[in-house]
């Protein structure tokens, strides 16, 4: 026999198969290329002449980390399925005569086939795509694009070891496939009579009582560091919930819409119903990764993409000032200094402050409740009842905002950023204030740390009463020292006279306190540009590729589904229904299965918008306005997306039904 | 008037890519009295399925008329064509043809739930059937669950249900063994006694040794055709026999 027999015969074979190999193919070189591409970011040279290089790295290293991850996954999936179908194939192979040996050799050629055209191709587009890549890199990060181009020796192996190892993994899974069966099995292959499945009612109740709880998480979840914890077990019990609804609760619900009668037996019923219970079974999983993808697709696009879009906004957040100064325990005479060095670096830059904020106070993080504070010794920032007060005197206010109040020691002034103090009084773990007025409006410092907890403001006769607060607070244990300090203003120059201006202070300052720490949203922006840009890069494309995963799990869904309802369709029609009938009910079962995944990942989406907004607070994005359109944006774009790959594979199914 | 008439039936196939075109049909004429039970017998590729197929407006002739209690069934439009069958045909397949999807009971309620038959309705029909044939207790049962014969039967009360003009059997016991066939066929007998018109088409002789009239078809034309009378089965089978051995050396009728 010719050397290469087996060879032309798994061409051949590939060939015949193109209508299922094609998309194996594409998706294939598609990962290959992708995982190419993130490995070669991660260490591609011109990345490191960044200034913040090792964070992006990272940012890239875990990207090519999820893509090998989902590789992984998602090739054995396909070929799992791809073996399936073909099982009878190989079977006729071995009744003809082919021993078991000879069809793994076939197996061996054709995997191997796969594996060069996959890796070889995806090697190739990915090298020439990776200049393209880096280019839009640092289009997004906004960073000066270098020249040249490189082949990072690492990256290629790194790929060809991955995807190597993934296509021998199928390869043993496939011989594995085939040894273990027998000949009349293969043959059989995939029709051997289907068992309606069984309602498994723990499983159906133990989906929704995780998905509730999940639900529940998402929306009682008030701090935001608290959701940046809860959120990763809400997400575990929303997919746990997901599959176990999908599985048993779907099953569960069918059967209970057939055991009610008059609703069963009416054809726009009957026909649907019972294919579904069936299609469940096997689909199940399938709609239940189709669905988690997609909120997954969604919900990274959209938080992206609206902290890249709302990166001003966002940087006014964290700097609500283009330079910020603050300081730990100023006495009186450094304030003046600091005061006088800050003036005097600003007049030689050339450049004037404006939209000064300004002044001293005494902040303590407390316990709250209700309106007794105690001191907080937990530091568990996630904890509900955590608050921030601060402390300022009578006379700060009243330089502050040009008035002229006088408080006497036992009344206080009380401005709410977030929370809420009942009553008239506050009390101190027993140093009561009581509330003389609550002002609506107070310049003060970060909005930002208002966010994270219930943080307020309170104006204190003078500094001696503060001091009683915190001895009250501490109990009369060390001593308070002095107050803190803080200075931002606004200035009108360029970026690069902001910078310098910054660095200039941190030398002046630190001369006067130690404990003096300045900032500037210019000198920040760059490392904002590469951690959100870079996110938002990974967003992107991370996206893509589990679009691109939901695209062929429906592709391959759709065709199996084809094959196995011709002949129901066929006996259907032989029984006494007409054609628009048939095509009636194929309608309605391809768009319940198509769209069930897409509607329940848009309701994950919505329970989930709450704790998102929360935690897109933490990273300083507060535009809820923003992240809303974002989101709505993204869910529109992606329906769009699957109702183009619903027209194109429902055509397909049609033409393997009728 | 008799239940079915079938005049001068033709049919040609011609391939997609302009191949030598086929004559299943060359010119089939017969007719079918209420009440009959009739075998078509042939042999492979003769035409049997292709004649059964035209009278159940499955496909189309390419001349000829067909007609269902004065009905022209040729005519009807594609539109009413399945609600035609529904009503007036039941179907008995070699291979049962029953949807794995449903139970026994939801397979035999199919055309009634097509057909838009209320559930009381659709119970006040089954009973009686699925009585009669003894199917009762695997009424909850699926399809992989039950034997051939018991599918058999699923397939027939099916075909029952509807009370349809004429009961269409496409080699009913092709996929039985000979004791289910022997069931099914004396089951057969019993319905036609109660008056169902029966057309089957078989290539087994004890199948139609069961049956009052056979037509022999052979290369797309009515070739002969026996009645049983007062024959007994085996006579009946024996003269089949005969008279398919001298068709197949070509003596009845040389050409």
């Amino acid at each position: 026999m010719n050397r290469f027999f087996y060879a032309k015969l798994a061409v051949n074979n590939m060939q015949k198969n193109a209508q299922t190999y094609l998309p194996y193919l594409l998706t294939g070189i598609f990962t290959v290329m992708m995982f190419y591409n993130m490995s070669f970011l991660a260490v591609a040279k011109d990345i490191g002449s960044l200034s913040d290089s090792g964070q992006l790295r990272k940012l890239l290293s875990f990207g090519a980390g999820v893509i090998a991850v989902f590789s992984v996954i998602f090739l054995f999936y396909t070929n799992s399925f791809l073996i399936k179908r073909r099982k009878k194939e190989f079977g006729l192979f071995n009744i003809l005569g082919m021993e078991k040996k000879h069809i793994a050799r076939i197996i061996l050629w054709e995997t191997l086939f796969t594996a060069v055209i996959s890796i070889g191709v995806g090697l190739a587009a990915g090298i020439l795509f990776s200049k393209l890549m880096i280019l839009l890199l640092f289009k997004i990060i906004t960073f000066q694009v270098t020249f040249g181009f490189e082949i990072p020796v690492t990256a290629v192996i790194n790929t060809s070891v991955l995807f190597g190892g993934i296509f021998l993994l199928n390869l043993v899974y496939n011989v594995l496939q085939v040894h273990l069966s027998k000949p009349i099995e293969l043959l059989k292959g995939s029709s051997v009579g289907e068992k309606e499945p069984k309602t498994n009612w723990l499983i159906a109740i133990i989906g929704a009582v995780s998905l509730a709880i999940a639900y529940y998480i998402a929306l009682t979840t008030e701090s935001p560091l608290a959701a940046l914890q809860l959120f990763f077990v809400a997400v575990v019990l929303a997919m746990i919930g997901t599959y176990c609804l999908f599985t048993a609760g779907s099953i569960a619900l069918l059967k209970m819409l057939r055991k009610n009668k008059s609703y069963y037996y009416q054809l726009k019923h009957f026909i649907p119903v019972s294919g579904m219970i069936y299609r469940m079974k096997q689909n199940a999983v399938g709609l239940a990764n189709i669905c988690i993808l997609s909120t997954a697709v969604i919900i990274m696009l959209s938080t992206t993409v609206s902290m890249y879009v709302g990166m001003e906004d966002l940087l006014r957040t964290r700097y609500p000032r283009n330079i910020l100064v603050s300081a730990r325990n100023v006495s009186d005479e450094q304030a003046i200094k600091l005061d006088a060095a800050i003036e005097k670096q600003a007049l030689e830059a050339g450049l004037i402050p404006k939209d000064v904020i300004r002044y001293r106070s005494m902040s303590f993080p407390v316990s709250q409740d209700g309106a007794s504070f105690t001191q907080d010794h937990s530091n568990n920032y996630a904890a509900g009842n955590i608050a921030m007060v601060v402390c300022l005197t009578a006379d700060e206010y009243n330089r502050m905002e040009n008035k002229s109040v006088s408080l006497d020691s036992s009344e206080a002034l009380l401005y709410t950023l977030k929370g809420d103090i009942p009553g008239d009084t506050v009390n101190f773990n027993g140093f009561e204030l009581s509330i003389k007025e609550r002002l609506d409006s107070l310049e003060t410092e970060d909005k930002m740390s208002a966010l994270l907890t219930n943080s307020y403001f309170l104006i204190v006769d003078d500094v001696d009463t503060i001091k009683q607060i915190y001895n009250s607070l501490s109990g009369n244990q060390g001593d308070m020292g002095e107050l803190s300090y803080y200075y931002g203003f606004d200035v009108a120059g360029d970026k690069d006279a902001q910078i310098s201006l910054v660095s200039a202070l941190q030398k002046a300052l630190k001369e006067i306190n130690a404990d003096c720490y300045v900032e500037g949203a210019e000198s920040a922006r760059a490392g904002f540009y590469s951690i959100y840009g870079g996110l938002f890069f990974l967003g992107i494309f991370l996206g893509l590729l589990f679009m691109m995963a939901t695209v062929l799990i429906i592709y391959y869904k759709q065709i199996a589904e084809g094959y196995e309802d011709r002949e129901r369709f066929e006996i259907m029609q032989k029984v006494g229904m007409s054609r628009d009938e048939v095509k009636q009910a194929i309608k309605s079962q391809v768009l319940a299965v198509f769209f069930l995944p897409l509607v329940a990942a848009v309701i994950h989406i919505g329970f989930a918008f709450k704790v998102i907004t929360k935690m897109l607070a933490v990273l300083n994005l507060t535009n809820v306005q923003l992240f809303a359109g974002c989101t709505a944006l993204t869910i529109l774009v992606f329906a769009v997306f699957y109702v183009i790959i619903y027209g194109l594979t429902a055509r397909t199914y049609y033409h393997l039904v009728s | 008037m008799p239940l079915l008439e079938v005049y001068n039936l033709k049919k040609i196939y011609t391939t997609r890519f302009g191949g030598n075109p086929v004559q299943a049909l060359t010119n089939v004429t017969f007719s079918l009295k209420q009440g009959e039970f009739t075998a078509v017998m042939g042999e492979s590729g003769s035409g049997k399925t292709t004649l059964l197929n035209i009278i159940a407006a499955l496909d189309k002739p390419t001349s000829g008329e067909v007609f269902l209690n004065g009905k022209d069934i040729v005519s009807i439009k594609e539109k009413e064509i399945s609600a035609f069958r529904r009503d007036n045909i039941g179907f008995v397949f070699q291979d049962f043809n029953l949807l794995d999807t449903f139970s026994i009971k939801d397979n035999i309620l199919l055309p009634l739930v097509l057909a838009g038959k209320s559930y009381e309705e659709m119970i006040e029909l089954l009973k009686p059937i699925v009585k009669r044939l003894k199917i009762e207790d695997i009424l909850e049962k699926y399809p992989y669950e039950v034997s051939g014969g018991q599918k058999q039967k699923t397939a027939i009360a099916r075909a029952l249900i509807t009370k349809p003009q004429l009961i269409l059997a496409d080699e009913p016991t092709g996929s039985l063994d000979s004791r289910s066939s022997s069931e099914l066929l004396h089951l057969f007998n019993e319905i036609n006694k109660d008056g169902q018109t029966i057309l089957m088409v078989t290539h087994s002789i004890k199948a139609a040794s069961f049956a009052k009239r056979v037509l022999f078809i052979k290369d797309g034309e009515l070739f002969h055709q026996l009645y049983k009378g007062s024959m007994s089965n085996e006579e009946f089978y024996q003269k089949i026999s005969d008279t398919l051995i001298l068709i197949a050396t070509g003596g009845v009728r040389n050409e």
